[in-house]
């Protein structure tokens, strides 16, 4: 059971239905047992606690924890959640700049009250914020693509594709950024960043050949760029010829995935029918 | 405009595809097995996206791939819904009303579905939604009156039953299919564990209309 919390620790879950289930369980009958441990996982437990909206278990967690480290930045942060939790915002928003006050390097604090921010419905103001936090603090991959989704939701493309590239450049073997890349490219339109969008889904491919969204992305961008009036005949050729490869691999996969299954033979008819009327549109 | 009524099935459908994500925005299509004019029955409908919504490329191949599906199994999309994950705004965000747009060319009394996540608690004895229908190409509030969900706390119940089962796991949408293809977005398996909750009365009418 330490060893499942453990590794939902390191993986970053948020499963936190499962986690609150497990711990009262683990906390009450096995407190003795766990030595050291327990603290991180009181803290993991408040997290999932105030998740699931159990402020009962939270404040139990935070109490044990505020009783073992006094003072401590870190509980004094898990304090500030609880009360972004419970939507008491300006006390929480508080709570964070009296840790800044102390620590001015401390960047928990500050995500938190971007966050504030964005629960507020706040997103122009959260994005100047976490802007000016990744100036100072450049290599925060997490804040690049929380502030990447920001500006996706406001429909920022341009900017949006920025962040996306700092992220590719600091993690070239992502196929997961390729892809979100292609995709914002995708949508900004054009035939040149229909042909980028193009390119990074392939790339997003070569990394991961299984990545549905990147091979579907690389079958509908050839296909659009085939279907160009603009483009001369040896892209469209090409192109044509891409779109082509892609739909192979398209219904290989869904080929493979409705065998022995009742279930999905109608994704897979969907999906030949749709490869089959696109077709139909390009030549 | 008309009336419009939604059905057990689809109210079920879009309320835990908000449950399953209760972080992010999520969307999804409203469809109908019945013929076009008179009023709208919203019969079913298809969980979409929970993350980029704004985002072209996977909205696209939904569309077109739900489009093919109805064809095949006599449906129509007649409308789109979105919960935001932003509990305090329920208002239709700027790629909410461009996919609404987008359905209402092919189908002109089209609705624009908004689940209100403020209400979503067991407390709040009205269902959580608010609706828009096109009225001189724009999006306007349509009167309460008009909207109709049959057997409501029959459906309600349905809902809280299958959110306690922990069952609503089963929902998949598009966004989980392209994750895994061997899931299926049509839901067959949800559905029928809906239509089996649902009294024998409605489950007939359920069945009829598939």
């Amino acid at each position: 059971m330490r060893d499942k919390l453990r590794k939902w620790r390191e993986d970053n879950h948020r499963n936190s239905e499962q986690i609150v289930d497990v711990a009262e369980e683990l906390i009450n009958e096995h407190a003795s047992k766990l030595g050291d441990d327990i603290w991180i996982i009181y803290e993991q437990v408040m997290i999932a606690a105030l998740d699931c909206s159990r402020d009962d278990l939270a404040w139990t967690c935070l109490q044990e924890l505020k009783k073992q480290f006094p003072g401590s930045q870190r509980v004094k942060r898990l304090g500030g959640m609880r009360l972004e939790a419970l939507e008491k915002y300006e006390e929480a928003g508080k709570q964070y700049d009296s840790i800044l006050q102390e620590d001015p390097t401390n960047t928990a604090a500050r995500k938190r009250k971007i966050s504030i921010l964005k629960a507020q419905g706040k997103n122009t103001d959260a994005i100047r914020e976490l802007n000016e936090y990744l100036e100072l603090f450049v290599g925060d991959q997490e804040a690049w693509h929380e502030l990447s989704d920001l500006y996706i939701n406001e429909h920022d493309y341009g900017k949006a594709a920025f962040c996306l590239e700092e992220l590719m450049m600091t993690n070239p073997h992502n196929h997961l950024y390729c892809e979100q890349y292609a995709e914002v490219k995708y949508t900004q339109g054009g035939l040149e960043n229909l042909e980028l969008s193009r390119k990074y889904f392939a790339q997003a491919l070569k990394l991961n050949n299984r990545n549905m969204r990147a091979l579907f992305g690389l079958y509908m961008s050839a296909s659009h760029i085939a279907a160009s009036p603009k483009v001369n005949a040896a892209v469209k050729k090409a192109n044509v010829k891409y779109a082509a490869w892609a739909a192979n691999q398209i219904n290989r996969a869904y080929q493979l995935a409705g065998r022995g299954t009742k279930e999905n033979k109608c994704s897979v008819k969907a999906v030949e029918e749709m490869l089959e009327s696109m077709q139909i549109t390009m030549s | 405009m008309g009336e419009v009524e939604l059905s057990c099935l689809a109210y079920v459908k879009m309320y835990l595809h908000a449950c399953l994500f209760p972080r992010c925005s999520v969307n999804g299509l409203l469809l109908s097995s019945s013929p076009a004019g008179g009023a709208v029955c919203v019969t079913d409908c298809v969980p979409l996206l929970h993350s980029h919504l704004p985002l072209a490329p996977i909205t696209q191949l939904a569309l077109t791939q739900v489009d093919v599906w109805c064809a095949q199994t006599q449906q129509r999309i007649v409308g789109y819904y979105q919960a935001n994950a932003c509990v305090s705004d329920c208002s239709p965000t700027p790629c909410a009303l461009k996919i609404a747009d987008k359905i209402a060319e092919q189908c002109n009394n089209a609705v624009l579905l908004m689940i209100d996540g403020g209400k979503m608690s067991p407390d709040y004895r009205v269902p959580p939604i608010v609706m828009y229908e096109r009225k001189d190409s724009r999006w306007t509030l349509k009167d309460k009156h008009t909207i109709m969900l049959r057997q409501w706390e029959e459906t309600r119940e349905i809902a809280g039953q299958l959110l306690d089962s922990g069952d609503h796991s089963l929902l998949v949408d598009f966004d989980s299919h392209l994750d895994d293809i061997t899931r299926d977005w049509t839901n067959q398996k949800l559905n029928a564990k809906i239509a089996e909750l649902a009294s024998p009365a409605n489950a007939e009418q359920q069945l009829k209309a598939m």
